[in-house]
Order: structure tokens, then sequence, then C-alpha cells
């Protein structure tokens, strides 16, 4: 490429324009009527890749734009490719009608706009794949940015359009308008948020539920201030279903190892007393009743799972639905058998997994939840057959005089 | 008038591109839809040499080849479709 003085011989005596034209960083191309190159300036060789040589009465094309200004596509000579903007005005050139096009090198501009929109993409797909609902609000508690599970989740539960929670609605005016069942809540969540926003707390946190028609729901909404320039809160809600029902079943698990060692500790004491009277003719044996006598392990499950049917009919309201009676013949029944407390929690197992296998999680909720009084019921029966026996009161057994433990 | 040919040259199927393909289907179908009209796209990324012959600067660029004079247009070739066809010496439906 030729070196370019920016100017044609033509105004060549104008040494003011020609350097002003030659200096500037836009290039300027005169183009005729034809699309013929008439004059241009050095930064517009730069930006074709062409010496002016190469461009001087060459057809660049007549410029035809929709607006004041156009992107096209750059071609180098060396198969580069970049991206220029163009502006056309009306212009004269030796008294003929001409254009006057001015090309700007935007493709460096163009790359680092898409670096930032891929980065940006990327930024969010991350948030996309989490699995909790964000909302990010504003300082005036108007919501500004939304991942797609927040989305989803309000799509699925009667927001379906976001006009309660999507990008533009003010989370603080929703929670001031809250009303009914939600009402208290709402305003400490408020509370909350603004506690948050104004750094009274570093994080706000509730724990509450959402049920659906069909599953049992928790959820912990927690707010922590916005990081960075902008003044802000970031709003996220977790579903913790999972993680509570987890805690409740270890506690539930840990309140039945207690009550399971006092009984223990109760048989011992009836054992002990069996040897001194020579009552109870057997020990209680150490090896598992499901071990030992599979059919009447499973013959007592089926029966603890009808149980579980009358506990839940009685739970409905249904009148006569009634367990105890059951559960007391039940109680005996093991206690000739020899079990132990824990063949009943073996059983209650069991028979909890058999009642609740194809059932709703609503009702193997309330099988739950009526087999951990029904095991503990059934454990006193036990353990009060035991003592009956220890106690040589056989006969006020068999007439079912008994009252659990 | 004899039949109307006109290649439209882009670089690859960008934003740009397909605005202005679709701008001059349009005015194939419209303005000058009493003419037998050709319209041919010729994408440089998928043909070079196309390029280079003709000695094309920058894309969108229209080439009127038929009828005569040629006329070549540069730019998204957007706004009021008589301005185009003035910029390409055609004129519109009798």
């Amino acid at each position: 490429m030729t070196p370019f003085d920016g100017l044609a011989p033509q105004v060549a005596d104008d040494t003011r324009l020609r350097q002003i034209v030659a200096a500037s960083a836009d290039g300027l191309i005169v183009v005729d009527e034809d699309g013929r190159v008439r004059f241009l300036n050095a930064a517009a060789t730069t930006i074709l890749g062409r010496s002016a040589d190469e461009l001087m009465d060459q057809i660049f094309g007549y410029p035809v734009l929709g607006g004041e200004r156009a992107e096209i596509d750059l071609l180098h000579p060396d198969g580069q490719h970049g991206v220029g903007e163009m502006r056309v005005v009306d212009t004269e050139w030796e008294g003929a009608p001409a254009q006057l096009v001015s090309l700007r090198d935007i493709t460096e501009h163009r790359r680092v706009n898409q670096a930032l929109r891929d980065a940006e993409a990327f930024n969010w797909a991350i948030l996309n794949s989490l699995n909790v609902h964000l909302a990010v609000l504003d300082a005036r508690g108007t919501i500004i940015a939304v991942n797609n599970p927040w989305i989803e989740f309000a799509r699925a539960n009667g927001d379906p359009d976001l006009q309660r929670t999507g990008v533009g609605v003010n989370y603080f005016t929703i929670c001031e308008h809250a009303h009914g069942y939600w009402a208290n809540e709402a305003n400490d969540v408020l509370e909350g948020m603004r506690a948050v926003l104004e750094g009274r707390l570093p994080i706000y946190e509730l724990e509450y539920p959402c049920h659906s028609p069909h599953e049992e729901r928790w959820f912990v909404m927690r707010v922590v201030p916005l990081r960075g320039q902008r003044t802000g809160l970031v709003v996220s809600h977790t579903n913790v279903t999972v993680q509570r029902q987890m805690a409740r079943a270890a506690s539930e698990a840990a309140m039945l190892r207690e009550r399971l060692e006092a009984l223990e500790r109760e048989l011992v004491d009836v054992e002990r007393m069996s040897q001194q009277e020579q009552v109870v003719p057997r020990r209680v044996s150490a090896i598992p009743l499901r071990q030992r006598n599979p059919s009447t392990f499973g013959e007592a499950v089926a029966i603890y799972h009808e149980l579980l049917d009358v506990a839940l009919m009685r739970q409905r309201g249904i009148p006569d639905a009634a367990p105890e009676s059951g559960l007391r013949n039940l109680g005996d029944y093991l206690g000739i058998q020899a079990a132990t407390p824990r063949d009943v929690v073996e059983i209650h197992l069991a028979g909890v997994r058999s009642a609740g296998t194809g059932a709703p999680p609503i009702k193997q909720q309330a099988y739950l939840e009526e087999g951990r009084l029904m095991v503990l019921e059934l454990m006193g029966y036990l353990a009060g057959h035991y003592r009956g026996r220890a106690l040589g009161r056989m006969g006020e057994l068999d007439d079912g005089s008994t009252e659990p433990a | 008038m004899d039949k109307i040919v006109l290649h439209l040259f882009i670089a690859g199927r960008t934003v740009r591109a397909e605005r202005a393909i679709a701008t001059l289907r349009r005015i194939c179908e419209h303005e000058l839809a009493n003419y037998e009209c050709e319209l041919k796209i010729v994408d440089v990324l998928a043909e070079p040499q196309q390029a280079e012959v003709r000695k094309i600067l920058a894309t969108p660029t229209l080439i009127k080849e038929m009828p005569p004079p040629v006329r070549r247009i540069i730019g998204d070739l957007g706004g009021d479709p008589r301005e185009l066809l003035a910029a390409l010496n055609l004129p519109p439906n009798p």
C-alpha cells in the first residue's frame, strides 16, 4: 500500500481543510452519483485495507441507508473481515452532486460488546442453572432481574404472566398489600428487607410453607445486600422440603431410639424378675423375629398395615375406626412370640413402607405421622404384656384389661 | 423493460444480511412486481473469489447487472424503496 497524504490534488490548495481531513480518525470518502470514489482520506484507506491508488476512481458503491447510520461488513484483501459504521451526507464535488461517506471501524467495539454479551450470558447461565429462585431488587424494592427458576416457579404457582413477581413489579408494595393468611408474615418480610437494605441486618431469613395441592413444600427465603456499585437486594427462595423432611425423620428416629432404649431397660428388668420368679418360660430372643420366624413377622407387618389404615380412617373422622384393640392384640401376639422392641420397630418400618408404596406423598406423610404414634403404643402394649406375665397377671391380660405402658 | 438482474453480496447470514435480503425480496414482489426480476444472493464467505473478481469492498453491496447501466449500491438498503429504485435507475411499476 503506498502512502497517502489524505487529499486529492483538487483541494490541495486548501491547507487547513487538508489538515483536518487528513487527521480525522474516521474514514472520509466522496463518491459521485455512480458510486465512484472521487476523494478519500488516509483513515479510509486503512479502514478499507487498500491503498489510495487502488481505491481512487474505483466504484465503491452509491450509499443507500435506512437511517442516519448503517453497519456494513468490511472485506479486506487478506480475507480478514471487520465491521464498519457508515454515515452519509449529501455534498457537492467539483460542481456535481456527490455523497460524503464517513466510515468508522467498529470491529473492536463490536468484539468487546460481544465479549461482554458472552460474559453476561455465561453469568446468567450460571444463575439459571441454580436450583434457587433469584430476584434482584433495586433500592426502592423494584424487581430489576430474575433468573429462570424464579420465572418457572411463578408461572407454575398462580402468576403465569409474572404480574406479581416479574421484572418491574415492586416487591415492597406487594408485601405492603398482602392480606389474609400471609399479611403478618409479609410485614415481617418487608421489615427484614428494609433492615438488610439499610445495613441493620446482614441477612434476613424466613422458612415458610408453600404447599401445593399434591405435595408438602417448604422454602427458605434469604435476603442479602446486592454487592457492587448499585444499592439493592438479592432475594432468593430455596426449596428445603427434602432437608426439612430429613431433619424431621432424624428427629423422629432419635425419639424412637430413646423410647426403644427405655423399653429395653424395662424389658431387662422384666426378664430379671421372670428369672427370679420363673414366670416367663423363656428368654426374650436375641435373634430378630424377622429371621427366626419370617411368617410370623410377615403376618405382624400385614396386621400393622391394616391398623395404619384404620388409624387413617379415624383421622378422616370415620366413626368406629379405632386401632387400639387391634394394637393390644398385636402386642400380646408379639409378646407370646418373645418379640423385642427392635422387632416392633422393624414391623413398624416394614408396615409403613408397605402401606406407603404407591400412595400419593400426602398419604405417605399421613402413614408416617400415624405410625409414629402407633409404634409407641404397640411398644407399650408389648411391655405391658411382659410386665403382666412377670407379675403373674396372665389372666388379666387374657381378658384385655392391661393398659399400655 | 428487459429482465432485471440483481446480485446481492453478503458476508454470512448476519442480521444485516437477512434484512437486506428481506428488503430486496419485498421490493421485487411489490415495487417491481410487473417486471421479471432475478435476485441472486452471493455469500462472499462461501465464494470469496466472487468478492475479489467484482472488487467488493464491503457488504451488503447490491449490483444491478441488468438492465444497463450497471449500478452498485452499498449500505443496509433500508428506508424508502423508491429511493433505492432511483439509485438503481429502475422505474417502479408502470
